[in-house]
Formats: structure tokens, sequence, C-alpha cells
């Protein structure tokens, strides 16, 4: 194709967006209705797994050790589970430090503290945070195992319930946005098949004065790539408005904070993303919903010439 | 060159048979008048030579092209050699008359230069200069068919098929057009032209080819009006 005709088919394509703008129209909003109801959809997942990462994140475990082991043997201790497989973090929690944090949080009963100073009847410990808290029974289980550790502290059923909450979610996000993804292309291939319809005249005309089927294709490929465009640039727009709006209605409450929605995802840090996403799905679904509606016209055509 | 030998031509869907071992043979730069009541098997005709139908039997040969066993790809290459006039005049109802008969040549990758020239000349022979700018729902019926016919012949086909180019036109334009179509024919190109106007083939004679029931009844040169009155 010579570069003059690319540029004729180009402009075609822009064309026929505002000669059909009718059939355009309701391309467009149908792309965009599809691209927000998958976007919010991945939205509320990765916003869900956020939340349940930062309440994850606090989780931790703590290794007490036995009163009578040796400062070489902690030291030893700290080497192993830093070594250990889903083993994220390790810091040491000294007999003092507990003792005063023990003593600040009981600040009314700082005398029976102070009598006890010189007998200290806390163990050394260690603080570990894993990588896969699902792994969490093992990896304490693990912990307990080593020599001279008396016990493991941690909080099971908190742990059990998150994996549980992530595992529900993960499922229900899955079957949502697959429903969604689905109801999408069948709304979308459906629009494009009747603008593709609507349309049948000026293509039969085309194919009796000899153009192929990509002279025929190219126009609708811009048209569907502009619609899609178009979508996604709205998409991104309402999305942004929308998320603002109700990051800044949960903020209002304070209270949300302590049951980890404080852990949402500003819109700031994921609008490139979110944008580029809308804009690139949109701009492929109208090209090629636009040529595959084609294609299924012109195959119909030939079929039945 | 246009060949047709023992062609058939039955639609599955209604059992009904089109063409029935049609020969004819038109030779390059005749003009043929193809004449016959509705539903003789013309449109069928037509749409064998545009490729648009395959024949259940026979060999069509059209421009030197063998459509009997055409490659799909091979067709948009084929109909390039062809211009065809039909009666719904079939114009793209979003594009400026001249916009209608440019993209012929863009769909041929014709060059701009080419296409600046071609245009604006095809339009002069058909009388539509003055209305390059039009929309064909802006155009009468008679311009409308004169944008079809320039769009038909702006890249020089070497057969020209008017399908009922006169059906939706007054009598005085309608031999106006064909008088059009002469001048075209006298420049060499091939012309079939299809209608059922008995009258107006009388009026101007020459090679009648009447199709009645899918069969070929009559084939011959008759004089026209101006030839009788000598």
């Amino acid at each position: 194709m010579k570069l003059s005709s690319f540029q004729y088919l180009v402009g075609q394509g822009f064309d026929n967006v505002w000669k059909n703008r009718v059939m355009a129209f309701a391309s467009f909003c149908v792309l965009l209705v599809s691209l927000l109801l998958v976007g919010i959809s991945v939205l509320f997942y990765v916003n869900v797994n956020a939340i349940i990462g930062g309440i994850e994140d606090k989780n931790e475990a703590i290794i007490y050790l036995l009163d009578d082991t040796t400062q070489e043997r902690v030291a030893e201790i700290g080497d192993t589970l830093e070594m250990m497989d889903n083993v994220s973090s390790v810091s040491f929690y000294s007999r003092e430090e507990a003792f005063n944090d023990l003593k600040g949080k009981m600040s009314d009963s700082a005398e029976i503290f102070d009598s006890l100073r010189d007998d200290n009847p806390l163990p050394d410990a260690y603080r570990i945070r894993v990588a896969d808290i699902s792994r969490m029974d093992d990896t304490i289980a693990a912990a307990e195992r080593i020599p001279d550790v008396e016990y493991v502290s941690s909080p099971d059923s908190f742990i059990e319930l998150l994996t549980e909450t992530r595992r529900v979610v993960t499922i229900i996000a899955s079957a949502i946005i697959i429903a969604m993804l689905i109801v999408s292309m069948v709304i979308i291939s459906n629009t494009t098949r009747a603008s593709v319809f609507s349309r049948r005249r000026e293509i039969s005309i085309m194919q009796s004065v000899g153009a192929t089927k990509s002279f025929i294709r190219f126009p609708f490929f811009i048209e569907g790539m502009i619609n899609g465009f178009m979508a996604g640039v709205f998409a991104t727009l309402l999305t942004w408005f929308g998320y603002d709006s109700l990051v800044k209605l949960l903020g209002k409450f304070s209270v949300l904070s302590t049951i980890g929605l404080g852990n949402i995802i500003p819109y700031k840090r994921i609008y490139l993303i979110v944008m580029l996403a809308y804009i690139i799905a949109g701009s492929l679904i109208g090209a090629f919903g636009s040529v595959l509606s084609t294609r299924v016209h012109l195959k119909y055509r030939a079929a039945n010439m | 060159m246009v060949e047709l030998k023992n062609v058939s031509v039955t639609y599955e869907s209604t059992g009904v048979e089109a063409l029935s071992d049609v020969s004819l043979k038109v030779e390059d730069g005749e003009f043929a008048f193809v004449i016959g009541r509705s539903g003789a098997g013309k449109s069928t005709l037509i749409k064998l030579l545009l490729k648009e139908l395959d024949a259940n039997s026979g060999e069509v040969y059209v421009n030197g092209y063998s459509l009997t066993n055409m490659k799909k790809r091979k067709i948009p290459e084929f109909r390039r050699t062809i211009g065809v006039v039909f009666q719904d005049y079939r114009l793209i109802d979003t594009l400026t008359v001249y916009e209608n008969i440019a993209f012929v040549l863009r769909v041929i990758d014709a060059p701009r230069k080419l296409i600046r020239k071609r245009v604006p000349y095809v339009m002069s022979l058909v009388g539509l200069q003055d209305k390059a700018d039009c929309y064909p729902s802006e155009l009468s019926g008679g311009e409308q068919q004169r944008c079809a016919l320039a769009r038909a012949l702006v890249n020089d086909p070497a057969l020209l098929i008017a399908d009922e180019p006169t059906g939706n036109v007054d009598p005085e334009l309608a031999y106006e057009l064909v008088e059009l179509l002469q001048g075209i024919n006298a420049c060499g190109t091939t012309i079939l032209m299809v209608t059922h106007a008995h009258e107006m083939v009388r009026h101007f004679g020459g090679r009648i080819i009447n199709i009645s029931e899918g069969e070929v009844v009559f084939d011959e040169v008759i004089g026209g009006a101006e030839v009788e009155a000598e």
C-alpha cells in the first residue's frame, strides 16, 4: 500500500467516526461501560488484596528463648532464623527491651517493675515476619524445633482468617472479572456487528469496484481504534473522579483505618498504569472488534453471494 | 471480451434454474443490449460476469480472466477491469460526487496526480463538473446515474456493464444516457447494457441478446430507427 493510500484510509477512518456518529457513539458507550466494569472489578480486587496485605504485614511471630541461653547461642539462633525459607525479617527483642516495653504499658505498676529490675523474669526473643502468611504454621513448627527455643507465639486464628479471606476474595473477584470480560466482549461484538451491518451497502459497493478486503477493513480498524481510545480516555477520567471521591469519603471515617482501609492504594500511585491499561485495552478492543466484525460480514457476504 | 460456454446456474435455495446452457460471445469493442422480462436471468448473468456468483457448470471468461476457478484473492484485481453502472446507482452516501468517483482510483492505488487529472475529466464527460462537492442525496436521479457512470468509467475499463441504467430516469434522459454510452463505446470500450426498455432498444438498434427463462432465445444485430428511416 502506498503512503498516499495509507493516509487516505486513515483519513477515511477519522471521517467515518463523524459520518457514522450514531453508531460510533453507541460503540463508544458500550466500550466505556465495558472498560469501567472490568477496570472497577480489577481495582476492587487489587485494593482488597492491598488491604489484606497491609494487615498481614503487621503480623509477626515471636520466638522466645530459654532463660539460660548464652549470648553466643542467641546469635546462632538469630542466624538460623534468618536462613529459614519463609522468614522475611528477623529482629532481636532483648529481655531488657521487653521489660521496658511492659513497664511502659503498665505504668500504674511501675513500682513492682522497679523491684524486679535486677531479677528480670522475661526471656530474650526474636521477632520474625514471614513472606507467605499461608505457610506460617510450617514456619512456626520449624522455629519450635530449634534447640533452646522455649516457645513461639503467633495469632494463629487471625492468620487463618486472613488467608481464608484472601482466598474467597480472589475467587469472587476472578469470577466477577471473567464474567465482566465475557459480558463486555458479547456487547462489544454485537455493537460492532450492528455498526458494520448498517454499512453493508457501502461495503458491497467497495467490493464491486474491486476493493481488497484489507482496503475495506482498514478504515473500520482506524474507526474502532478511535472509538476505543476515546472510551479509554473517558474511562480513565471517570475512574479517577469516582476513585478519588471514594477514597476521600472513606478517609473521613478514621475508624475504618483500624480495619485496614487505610491501605487503599491512592489514585496518584496507580493513575499511569490505569490510564495506559484503559487506553490500550480500549483501542485494541475497538480496533480488532471492528475488524473482526467486518471480517465476519465479508465472509458471510462471500458465502451468500 | 466476454464469453460464456454452456453455462448453467441454479439457485440452491430455491432450486430455480436461472441460466440454462447459455453460450454467447461479445467481442472487444462491441455494444450489445441484453433484454428480457423480469426473472428471465439478466441479473444472474450480470452477477456471473462480476464474479458475485459461480456457475454450476460451463465456463465464463471476462477480459482474459477465467472466472470458473478464479481464486478469491484474484477477484478484486479482476473487478478493476470492469466498470459497472447499477440501476440503483450504488453511490456511497457519505462521499461527495468527486470522492465517489475518485474512490475507484484510490482502490487501485492510483497516484494523486492521476486522480486530480482523471476525476474532473470524467465528471465533465458526464456533465457533472459543477456538482463535484455535492453528496448523492443532493443530486437528481439522472445526475446520480451519471455519477455512477463516471465512476464506472474513471479507471478506463475494458468492459462496461450497465444494469438497467435507464430504469430510474425519464425517457429523454434515458436516450441521452444511451447516446453517451455509444460515444464511450466508440472510444473502444466494450459495453453490455441490460435493459427491458424494448422501445429504446429498437430505436438504437445494434446487437440484441434476448434472454427468456434462462436461455438465449435471440442474438442478432438489428437496424435502429435511423437505419430504418433511411
